[in-house]
């Protein structure tokens, strides 16, 4: 498995290798290798926040009736679930990947913007202090569910200003983010790395940043509205006042069905990384990628109303933005054609980064199918506000996004430490998060086609089999998740010395140009156009300028 | 934007960097105003 890696790299960074100690290494950080890490760590413990509640709902669901909590708590715990997964768990997990990698790939020293980047981190622990606090204020938490629709969310109790002012901060550091990612890719790239041969991560997360400064502002816009019509008398979204309801959730999901988006595409560049690497081929498509990832973006933009098809909407309206998210499953359909045809004829092999993407592909895809189910205006009026919205976005979100963000962990771990994970426990940890996962989620297929309504802490007893069903499943998937955090701690501390190239010659990109562990400051001398080329040849970027 | 050469000097490059990020900053600020404007206009959905 030993790769020689460039001789210059080695020169370069071997004898620069200190770094702070102690707590202002982390208050204070500026490397993005630093700050790639808080992200992720951040985002593990979010995840298990958010992982508790869903616990809560699915314990309340075992069985029909009111055993644990009242629903009030019940709709905080589907709200705070919600929250904290999107914003709190899988967003920072991607600018976390973003910090580690995208220097990395495009031979730069550092984001181009560091100390904004120690900025928009912190203000993450911030922003979520003040939204976990409602758990305790009069009134509870909110609970009138993530999209904030109004009348309901103006009834919150004293949650209120919190939770829209921790919303306006997580909004500032994902903007902050997005705007050092862009700005880092576009003018940071070593010289000889063009935009046509960057990893496809670099490429998916450029987009990504550029929906994030496009879509997140308008859900600041959104809550502020909602703010001053809860505390200074305007009425954007009192009918009584003259305003209109609708209109919100028009802005609303104008921010969320790119948002979306926002949670997904690195996933599509980190299985577009690993699937090329343990098939032992170039990724198939290269441009073709690249151009459906710009594709699915700017659809992202025109589909927003599939979310609101039953508060009624002219017919002309219903078939635009039936037609339109139709359309999304093109490109979409073009990026797992092209990791079929990836592995097609390749020399597979299945270590856990690999497993996790194949599962992704095959989930994600199922995850697709139940949407365009979704997207029929007659047929979504009868799937509307049941379990089978909540089977299909999660399985986008749970095998997709957090699937995707284990295979990354498990591919890049090596390169980040300098330590191997125990491979039997990762494919223990994959075996049972795969199954508990379907366990958990296919389930809600059945029951949300039966009629059974989301976000309700009780259900008629015919909902009941399938209930015990997914509850159990969730317990199954939340647990494996203890298995994952055991995995990655062990190996941190006690991991075994990883190769250089852990995953051989077939890895690609610039990341596996470096030493292992990737030193403290990397590429502070650009890689040299011969590292760029070999990089690139793996990639199936060659070729490209 | 094209990638950088290695002769280029980092001066420009530093004033090209936060040249970048104020116009993308801009561009947030502009959706932020513009969807609260567009509501007070009394654009309906």
């Amino acid at each position: 498995m030993a790769y020689t890696t460039s001789p210059a790299a080695h020169d370069t960074h071997d004898h620069h290798d200190h770094k702070p100690t102690g707590i202002k290494r982390w208050l204070f950080a500026t490397n993005h290798k630093d700050i790639g890490t808080m992200y992720l760590v951040f985002a593990c413990i979010m995840f298990f926040g958010g992982g508790i509640m869903a616990l809560v709902i699915r314990l309340e669901l075992f069985q029909p009736g009111l055993q644990f909590v009242d629903p009030g708590f019940y709709n905080s715990m589907t709200t705070m679930h919600a929250l904290l997964m999107i914003f709190g768990a899988v967003m920072p997990a991607w600018t976390g990947f973003a910090n580690w990698m995208v220097p990395m790939q495009v031979g730069a020293p550092d984001m181009a913007l560091p100390r904004l980047n120690n900025l928009s981190f912190w203000i993450l622990p911030f922003a979520f202090t003040l939204l976990l606090l409602t758990l305790f204020v009069p009134g509870g938490a909110p609970a009138g569910g993530w999209t904030l629709y109004p009348p309901l969310s103006l009834q919150a109790g004293d949650s209120f200003p919190l939770t829209i002012f921790a919303i306006h901060l997580m909004g500032a550091s994902s903007i902050l983010g997005a705007i050092n990612v862009i700005v880092t890719i576009m003018n940071m790239r070593a010289p000889g790395v063009g935009l046509l041969n960057m990893p496809l991560f670099c490429w998916t997360w450029l987009i990504t940043a550029y929906l994030l400064i496009a879509v997140m502002p308008v859900l600041a816009g959104a809550v502020t509205m909602l703010l001053t019509d809860h505390f200074f008398g305007t009425s954007f979204f009192s009918a009584a006042g003259g305003g209109d309801p609708v209109m919100f959730q028009h802005i609303f999901w104008f921010f969320g069905h790119p948002e979306v988006y926002i949670l997904i595409l690195p996933a599509f560049g980190i299985v577009s990384e690993i699937i090329p690497t343990f098939s032992r081929k170039p990724l198939f498509g290269y441009e073709s990628m690249v151009y459906a990832t710009a594709s699915i973006a700017f659809l992202s933009f025109i589909v927003w109303a599939h979310h609101m098809f039953t508060v009624g909407m002219p017919l002309a309206g219903q078939l635009f933005f039936m037609l339109s998210t139709m359309l999304i499953a093109i490109p979409t359909g073009v990026k797992v054609f092209n990791w079929c045809a990836t592995m097609w004829k390749g020399s597979i092999s299945f270590e856990t980064p690999m497993l996790f993407a194949l599962s992704f592909l095959f989930l994600f895809t199922l995850g697709g199918f139940s949407g365009l189910m979704l997207a029929i205006v007659p047929a979504d009026f009868q799937y509307h506000d049941t379990y089978f919205v909540v089977a299909h976005f999660h399985y986008v979100l749970v095998p997709g996004a957090i699937f995707a963000i284990m295979a990354g962990v498990y591919y890049w771990i090596p390169k980040w430490t300098g330590r191997m994970y125990d491979e039997r426990l990762g494919k223990w940890h994959f075996w049972l998060s795969t199954i508990g996962v379907n366990v958990l989620f296919f389930p809600q297929h059945f029951l949300g086609l039966a009629g059974m309504p989301r976000r309700i802490p009780d259900y008629s007893t015919q909902f009941t089999d399938w209930n015990m069903v997914s509850s159990v499943g969730a317990f199954m998937f939340g647990f494996s998740q203890l298995l994952f955090v055991y995995v990655i701690v062990k190996c941190v501390t006690s991991g075994e010395k990883a190769a250089e190239r852990p995953w051989g010659k077939a890895a690609h990109g610039l990341e596996w140009e470096l030493p292992t562990p990737a030193p403290y400051h990397s590429w502070e001398t650009p890689p040299s156009l011969q590292v760029i080329t070999r990089g690139a040849e793996h990639s199936g970027t060659f070729g490209h300028s | 934007m094209l990638p950088e050469s290695s002769t280029v000097d980092d001066a420009s490059r530093k004033r090209r960097i936060r040249r970048n990020a104020i116009v993308l900053g801009m561009v947030a600020l502009a959706f932020y105003v513009a969807f609260i404007a567009m509501a007070v206009t009394g654009v309906r959905g």
